[in-house]
């Protein structure tokens, strides 16, 4: 199991810790073993059964998953999928509960410490809808739940949850999209100096981070709309320290002057977010860039770039992990997304960047030389050789 | 705002794959159950570390360890009793059967339909009260 770096890491028991491995142990097993287990189904069984009744391969991943879901090994894979989903939440929240007020006492002793960054929460702020009325990916309480007065602990549940959930594949520091993504934009563009960084949707600052590593000089500033993740992230980075500025802001009504950013990032984010939400986002992404800054969105590859069978595969979470807007949004053309925000077309750009934890730093650095390709069974997948995938657009 | 316990049921429903959705809770308790399991490995595990470390045992000790006859023999009826036990639900049936057979030596054995038909009374059954009388 990967244990967090930082002082917030919970206390956890001899068994709590077996069960988070087992868990992550599990999740491994489902999604490399039996992802390509399925696969091979697939190829054997159900793909030559479409054949036979359609006369042609399946056109899509909607078509794909209507034929995958009658046979017995979907079936498992995707209960299992599901358990080890639930089990991930599940293996947290003993040792949470029970450090309940030892994390608080925490995070308000690393508060204390020198300022290195500041944290601005908004009495009486909405919480949209779509992460106020649903447990996405089946984490129960959401991001944005509170149960006492300056609450952090969805904060600390994301935290854990992901070390438990990510197997490794997040790096150590659960930063690995940050620091894959934030170094080879210093490296692929050496002209690029950021006075000030945007992080939207950052949660609890994880990727973050990872842009102040890579531009020290930069003010970096993190945005969300659940206030227990941002006491959490400010906490946190007070713990690493490292320099955020946090706000309780939503990414749809930035708060920011016109042309006061030169990089927006998110990571992650966009999925999570209806189309019309996703629009504004862009738009306001637009408006607080200065010329010639650069927009950037690490996500999930859009289908439109992906086989029928990958689509399929990473379409499963939108039908089975409470993420009602993870498919619309990789339905999404992201060029013409970004040209209806006001991006020039000719400004768009895309890549995919091998993890630099997983490939290590000559790979990683050496793919800023390369062009992207999308369409690869590795692209936005947590398994063995993951690869992040990212659009966006200069201004 | 007093502390509130975090909620762990997860809104917005589960999604069930099986045409009953019975199979996909048993699966769901079967993993948590190997969880379990595995649990108490690790924590075998660290015991014996802890053993090795403390001088309590020599590495590999319990591998090549081997039960005295008494022990074994002990050993032997705790396993039977615990293999009883985790089969138990199936020996139900067998004993209801069994019962059916004594109460009635001599009857013929009933056509199917009859037996079938016999099944929603069960709860009037002498298995059932004879589960009562035990209590």
């Amino acid at each position: 199991m990967l244990e967090l770096k930082h002082e917030l890491k919970l206390d956890k028991s001899r068994d709590e810790k077996a069960r988070m491995n087992f868990v992550s142990g599990l999740r491994a097993h489902v999604l490399n073993d039996m992802a390509s287990g399925m696969r091979a189904v697939y190829d054997a069984e159900v793909e030559p059964g479409f054949r036979r009744a359609a006369g042609r391969a399946p056109a899509n991943g909607p078509e794909v998953h209507k034929a995958i879901k009658p046979n017995e090994y979907f079936k498992f894979y995707s209960s299992l999928r599901v358990t080890a989903q639930d089990m991930v939440w599940q293996s947290v929240f003993p040792p949470l509960e029970r450090n309940r007020t030892q994390l608080k006492d925490r995070a308000a002793k690393l508060s204390r410490r020198k300022k290195l960054g500041s944290l601005t929460l908004k009495e009486g702020f909405e919480v949209p809808r779509y992460v106020s009325a649903i447990d996405v990916h089946l984490m129960a309480g959401n991001y944005d739940g509170e149960y006492e007065a300056e609450d952090l602990a969805a904060g600390a549940l994301y935290d854990n949850g992901l070390a438990v959930f990510s197997f490794g594949l997040m790096g150590q520091n659960l930063d690995d999209i940050g620091q894959s993504i934030a170094g080879f934009i210093r490296l692929k563009f050496p002209q690029l100096k950021p006075a000030k960084i945007l992080d939207l949707g950052c949660t609890i600052g994880h990727n973050t981070g990872s842009w102040k590593d890579q531009f020290p000089q930069a003010e970096v500033h993190g945005i969300d709309v659940a206030a227990p993740c941002l006491r959490y992230a400010h906490a946190r980075a007070q713990a690493q320290g490292r320099a955020i500025h946090f706000h309780q802001m939503n990414a749809e009504q930035l708060e920011f002057p016109d042309a006061s950013f030169d990089v927006v990032f998110s990571s992650m984010f966009l999925h999570e977010v209806p189309k019309k939400g996703i629009e504004k986002i862009i738009a306001e992404a637009y408006r607080v860039l200065k010329p010639g800054g650069l927009m950037l969105h690490m996500e999930l590859p859009p289908n439109g770039q992906l086989s029928p069978y990958e689509a399929f595969y990473l379409d499963w979470d939108s039908a089975y992990n409470n993420e009602p807007f993870y498919k619309p949004f990789r339905d999404l053309d992201p060029v013409s997304v970004c040209a209806k925000a006001g991006f020039k077309s000719k400004n768009f750009l895309q890549f995919v960047i091998p993890s630099v934890g997983w490939y290590g730093e000559k790979v990683w650095s050496e793919a800023a030389t390369r062009p992207p390709e999308v369409d690869s069974d590795k692209t936005g997948r947590l398994t063995d050789g993951i690869m992040w995938y990212c659009f966006g657009a200069w201004k | 705002m007093s502390r509130e316990p975090m909620r762990r049921t997860i809104r917005g429903g589960r999604p069930y794959f099986f045409a009953d959705p019975a199979i996909d809770k048993i699966l769901n308790m079967v993993v948590v159950l190997g969880s379990e399991v595995w649990t108490l490995r690790e924590r075998l595990a660290a015991f014996e570390a802890i053993q090795v470390r403390q001088g309590g045992l020599a590495a590999g000790e319990i591998d090549a360890f081997d039960f005295s006859p008494e022990q074994e023999a002990k050993l032997a009826a705790e396993r039977k009793e615990f293999i009883d036990s985790l089969f138990r639900i199936l020996q139900e049936q067998v004993e209801e059967a069994r019962g059916r057979t004594a109460r009635a030596p001599q009857k013929p054995a009933e056509p199917v339909a009859a037996r079938k038909r016999a099944v929603p009374v069960r709860g009037k059954s002498s298995k059932t009260a004879k589960r009562r009388s035990r209590r």
